[in-house]
C-alpha cells in the first residue's frame, strides 16, 4: 500500500507539473451560447425558406404564439439543464425541464384525444403532406443546437451522460420547432400536435442514442 | 486536520489561475478526502487505483468546477461517476473481504454524509444493493452472492444490472 500511495505522490507530481491555467466553464456562458445558437437556426430558418404571411405581417396567430412559446420554453429549460450539466454536483436539482416537457406534451396529448375523437378526419386535419416537410426541416435544424451542446458537454463532464444526451436532444429537437415554427403557416392542433411534437419525440431519441458516447469521459 | 470546503473551494480556485502550489496542496487533500470516501466501498487493493483515477479525472476536468459553488459536492460527483464506472467495469476479481467496520472520523462522516457513497446505496432496493456489495465490492462470485443472498444465480445477474444502472442514474442526487 505504501508504494501505491508513493506512486500516488509521483502521479501527484507529474499532474502539478503538467498544470495549465483553466477558464471555468461557466453557467451563464454556456446558455448564453446555447441561446446565441437558437437565434442562429431561426435566422437560417426565416432568411432561407421565408416568414409565414402572419408573422411578416405583424399579426401573428395566437396558436403560433402559444405554441412557438411552449416548444421555446421547453428548449431554453432543457438546454440550461443540458449545461448544467457540464458542471456535475451531488445535489444539484435540476428537474425545471421536466414541468416544461410535461407542458409541451399537451400538444400531442390533445391531437392524440382528438384523432380518437375525430378518427380518419383528424389524420387529414393534420395536413400529413407538410407534416413531413416540418418534421424533416425542424430536425435538420436543430443539428445546430445539438452540437453546440454535444460540444459543450464534450468540455465539461457531465455524471450521467444518458440524461445530458435526451436533454440535448430535447432542447434541439425544440430549437429546431421553434425555427421552423416561423416557416410553418398551419395553425391546425392536429398539426402541431402530432407533426411538431414528433419532431421533439424523434430529436429526443436520438439524443439520447447518440450523444452519451460521445459526452463519456 | 483534513481542509474544509471552503479552503478547498479557494484552493481550486487558485488552481485553476494556474497556482501549482495550491495545486500540489489541493491534489494532496483531494486524495486523502477521496481514500475515505472510497474505503468502505472498495477492496483495499483497488483503493488506490481509483483513487489514483480520481486524480487524472479532477486534473482533465478543472475547469469542469464552477467556483461559484462548494468544491465537495462537486468532487464527490465525479467520485460517484468514476466509481458506478469501476464497479461496471469489475470483473470477478477481488476475493478480500473490505473492513467494513473501518473507523470513520466522525466529523468528516458528518460533512459528507449526504455526499457518501453509502447514501447511494440507501437509495437502492435491498435486493439490488445487497447482491451489488457482494459481488462487486466483496468479491463474491455469482453462485456464492446467490447462496449469501437467497436469489437465483439469474435475479443476481438482474439485480446487479439493474442496481449499477440505477446508480448511474443517480450520481448527483443528495
Amino acid at each position: 500500500m505504501n508504494a501505491m500511495v508513493r506512486n500516488t505522490n509521483e502521479l501527484i507530481s507529474g499532474l502539478v507539473d503538467d498544470l495549465k491555467p483553466a477558464v471555468p466553464l461557466r453557467f451563464s456562458r454556456g446558455v448564453a451560447v446555447a441561446v446565441a445558437a437558437l437565434v442562429l437556426t431561426i435566422g437560417l430558418a426565416t432568411l432561407g425558406l421565408g416568414v409565414r404571411p402572419d408573422v411578416a405581417s405583424g399579426h401573428p396567430h395566437g396558436m403560433f404564439i402559444l405554441a412557438g412559446g411552449i416548444f421555446l420554453l421547453l428548449g431554453i429549460a432543457s438546454m440550461a439543464a443540458t449545461v448544467a450539466m457540464s458542471s456535475p454536483r451531488v445535489g444539484s436539482g435540476r428537474n425545471g425541464w421536466g414541468w416544461a416537457a410535461a407542458t409541451a406534451s399537451l400538444l400531442p396529448l390533445t391531437a392524440i384525444v382528438i384523432a380518437l375523437l375525430d378518427g380518419p378526419s383528424a389524420w387529414l386535419a393534420s395536413d400529413p403532406g407538410h407534416g413531413v416537410i416540418c418534421l424533416g426541416f425542424s430536425l435538420v435544424l436543430g443539428c445546430i443546437v445539438a452540437v453546440v451542446l454535444t460540444s459543450w458537454l464534450r468540455r465539461g463532464a457531465p455524471a450521467s451522460p444518458e440524461r445530458a444526451g435526451l436533454l440535448t436532444g430535447i432542447a434541439s429537437g425544440s430549437a429546431g420547432i421553434v425555427a421552423f415554427g416561423f416557416v410553418c403557416p398551419i395553425n391546425e392542433i392536429m398539426h402541431i400536435g402530432l407533426w411538431h411534437g414528433m419532431a421533439a419525440t424523434i430529436s429526443a431519441l436520438a439524443g439520447w442514442l447518440i450523444v452519451p458516447r460521445l459526452v463519456r469521459w | 486536520m483534513r481542509s474544509d470546503d471552503a479552503t478547498l473551494a479557494r484552493l481550486m480556485a487558485l488552481s485553476q489561475g494556474g497556482d501549482k502550489r495550491a495545486y500540489a496542496m489541493l491534489l494532496d487533500e483531494a486524495g486523502k478526502w477521496l481514500r475515505i470516501y472510497f474505503r468502505r466501498r472498495l477492496p483495499p487493493d483497488s483503493l488506490e487505483d481509483v483513487v489514483q483515477e480520481m486524480l487524472v479525472s479532477l486534473h482533465r476536468k478543472l475547469a469542469t468546477y464552477d467556483p461559484s459553488h462548494p468544491f465537495l459536492p462537486w468532487l464527490a460527483a465525479i467520485a460517484r461517476y468514476r466509481w458506478v464506472d469501476h464497479l461496471r467495469k469489475l470483473s470477478r476479481t477481488h476475493e478480500t473481504a473490505i473492513d467494513t467496520e473501518f473507523a470513520v472520523d466522525s466529523e468528516e462522516e458528518a460533512i459528507s454524509a449526504k455526499l457518501s457513497l453509502e447514501r447511494l446505496f440507501t437509495m437502492l432496493p435491498d435486493a439490488q444493493a445487497k447482491v451489488i456489495q457482494l459481488v462487486k465490492v466483496k468479491g463474491y462470485s455469482i453462485a456464492e452472492a446467490s447462496e449469501a443472498s437467497g436469489q437465483s444465480q439469474s435475479l443476481v445477474k438482474v439485480n446487479i444490472h439493474r442496481g449499477l444502472k440505477k446508480l448511474a442514474a443517480m450520481i448527483e442526487r443528495e
